[in-house]
């Protein structure tokens, strides 16, 4: 009878624990991991490249969990203008330096036309100030963009 | 006989050696303007640079190779260069050619290389009668097998190219004109970006991920091209992306996941073209109202054409599931062909339901669409669709030449018979 009353107590001790584990789960702010490309499927959302050149990709994780993948940072910021920044979870682009994800609101930006990228947009992404700079002394010089620039940028082939 | 087998081993070894007293650089070197150079056969190995207006041409069984990262020829600011009949093998590219002007490539087979023929800030190009093979790789990672950059002036003629990522890819080139090429088992047939004045006539595409890939490009025209089995999961047998003033003609689209798309594009014509055996013949997103459908032959596909476009106008087009009638007798079907398809609209949002297809729920589905959209003026509608096919006049033709070798075996055949000749 004793035992019967211990098991009843553990029972409820874990239930609890798992109740409070669901709602602290539940309040927690959820993250977006990017995944990586899969070249054989993966295409632009806008122009339907297939992504070929992973160290150019983007990707935006909608808070709803879908996944959209860009072959170039112009498409990506092109997803943006049309759709606003309402659903998107959180927004990735490939390190130029490193060829690791980077979160799209926080890297540096280099722009020079004659860079070329999948689209010819001419704008590469790096984590830090350093590693562009260390780009732009073994390729040709260009400006230093922060995403609020991206904005407002004239995406599009450059004379 | 072990002598005999040592000297037919030692023939096959030396067979494909190099002809060590013939130095190809040397001979480009010494020459004048203007002078050929006649390469003796074997295999030279070496990076080689034309810095001179010459023509070069290899004996056959001529063969070059890098055994580094090096182009295998490298053709720079010169003009009218001529290099032909030669094989060359190369771990990355096998000819590269910077700020050429009239250069000819004719007659060279290039091999296991990842990029085949590289050419930037050139004019006045032929690249003819070319063969381009890469390797087993993914498409992912290898390169293309003609490649032009910043060019003007270039006709890629009777070229086969097979296992390379784009076949041709073409970035901001003018005058640039493709034709009678095959291009096989590749990423893309051929590719255009930011280019303008563009001819394509007379290809074939085949089992590539897509036929004919074309951006951003202005002034286009796309005819009597055969663009086949492209279904893969993001196919397309021609896709148009941002892309003005096209005229799309008597080409072949069969058996392709979707025949023709078209994305943000305007003024683009597409005419007596046959559609056949396609999932999806005609794909339209963001298509301006000047674009037409028009005198085309849609036969045997799943889906007709599917669009978000309340503008996009189908003209004369022959359906093989129109069902109306011509009492009026002037060869147009009395009432409207409507191609709207429920599932074929959401096919356009969401392509993963692509493998629903022809599923029995769709087919019920699209069976009540026919019945319902018949009052539908405005979506996907031709007001005079075909009630003939213009291939019939293809059934009827006859081939003089075999017509007439037929008629020679009969007579002679009847001859023999005649004379009792036992055959």
């Amino acid at each position: 009878m004793a035992l019967e009353k211990g098991d009843t107590s553990v029972t409820r001790w874990i239930m609890i624990v798992i109740i409070c584990g669901v709602i602290l789960v539940g309040c927690g702010e959820k993250t977006y991991l990017p995944r990586e490309i899969n070249s054989e499927t993966d295409v632009c959302e806008v122009c339907n490249m297939s992504i070929v050149h992973n160290e150019y990709a983007g990707q935006i994780v909608l808070k709803n969990g879908d996944y959209e993948i860009f072959d170039d940072i112009g498409c990506l910021m092109d997803y943006i203008e049309l759709n606003g920044d309402g659903e998107v979870g959180a927004a990735y682009i490939k390190n130029k330096a490193t060829n690791e994800w980077i979160d799209v609101y926080k890297a540096i930006y280099v722009y020079n036309k004659n860079y070329w990228t999948p689209m010819n947009y001419g704008v590469i992404a790096f984590a830090t100030k350093d590693e562009a700079k260390e780009w732009m002394n073994d390729e040709e010089e260009g400006q230093l963009f922060a995403y609020r620039d991206l904005l407002t940028l004239n995406w599009g082939i450059h004379e | 006989m072990k002598q005999i087998m040592l000297f037919f081993l030692f023939f096959l070894m030396t067979s494909q050696t190099a002809y060590a007293e013939f130095d190809i650089q040397y001979a480009i070197d010494q020459a004048k303007a203007g002078d050929s150079i006649h390469i003796p056969a074997g295999r030279y190995q070496g990076n080689f640079t034309v810095k001179k207006p010459i023509k070069l041409y290899g004996q056959k069984g001529t063969e070059l190779y890098a055994q580094n990262d090096e182009p295998v020829l490298k053709i720079e600011h010169v003009s009218n260069v001529s290099i032909e009949n030669i094989r060359i093998t190369a771990k990355n590219k096998g000819i590269v050619a910077n700020e050429a002007d009239n250069l000819e490539l004719r007659a060279i087979e290039l091999k296991d290389i990842r990029v085949g023929i590289y050419l930037q800030q050139s004019r006045h190009i032929r690249i003819l009668e070319n063969r381009i093979i890469g390797n087993e790789s993914h498409f992912a990672e290898k390169g293309n097998g003609i490649a032009i950059f910043k060019s003007e002036d270039v006709v890629i003629d009777q070229n086969t190219i097979e296992q390379v990522q784009d076949g041709i890819y073409v970035e901001e080139g003018t005058r640039i004109d493709v034709q009678r090429n095959k291009v096989t088992n590749s990423r893309y047939g051929t590719h255009f970006m930011y280019s303008s004045n563009v001819k394509v006539l007379f290809n074939t595409y085949l089992q590539n991920v897509t036929g004919l890939m074309v951006m951003m490009t202005t002034n286009l025209e796309i005819s009597s091209n055969t663009i086949s089995a492209h279904n893969g999961f993001n196919s397309y047998g021609l896709m148009m992306y941002d892309t003005q003033e096209a005229m799309v003609r008597e080409n072949s689209f069969l058996h392709n996941r979707v025949g023709v798309a078209l994305q943000k594009s305007s003024v683009i014509q597409i005419q007596e073209n046959r559609f056949q055996m396609n999932q999806t013949a005609l794909e339209c997103t963001k298509v301006d109202e000047r674009s037409i459908i028009m005198d085309n032959q849609f036969t045997g596909n799943i889906l007709t054409a599917r669009s978000d476009n309340r503008g996009l106008r189908l003209i004369h087009n022959f359906y093989d599931d129109y069902t109306g009638l011509d009492v009026t007798g002037d060869g147009f079907g009395d009432v409207p062909y409507v191609a709207v398809s429920s599932f074929g609209q959401w096919m356009v949002r969401q392509p993963v339901y692509q493998f629903f297809v022809a599923s029995p729920s769709v087919v019920i589905l699209t069976s009540l669409d026919q019945q319902i959209n018949k009052t539908e003026r405005n979506l996907l509608v031709d007001n005079e669709p075909k009630l003939l096919s213009n291939m019939k006049e293809i059934e009827f033709s006859l081939n003089i030449l075999q017509l007439v070798i037929g008629f020679i075996v009969f007579m002679g055949s009847l001859w023999l018979w005649k004379r009792g000749i036992r055959v």
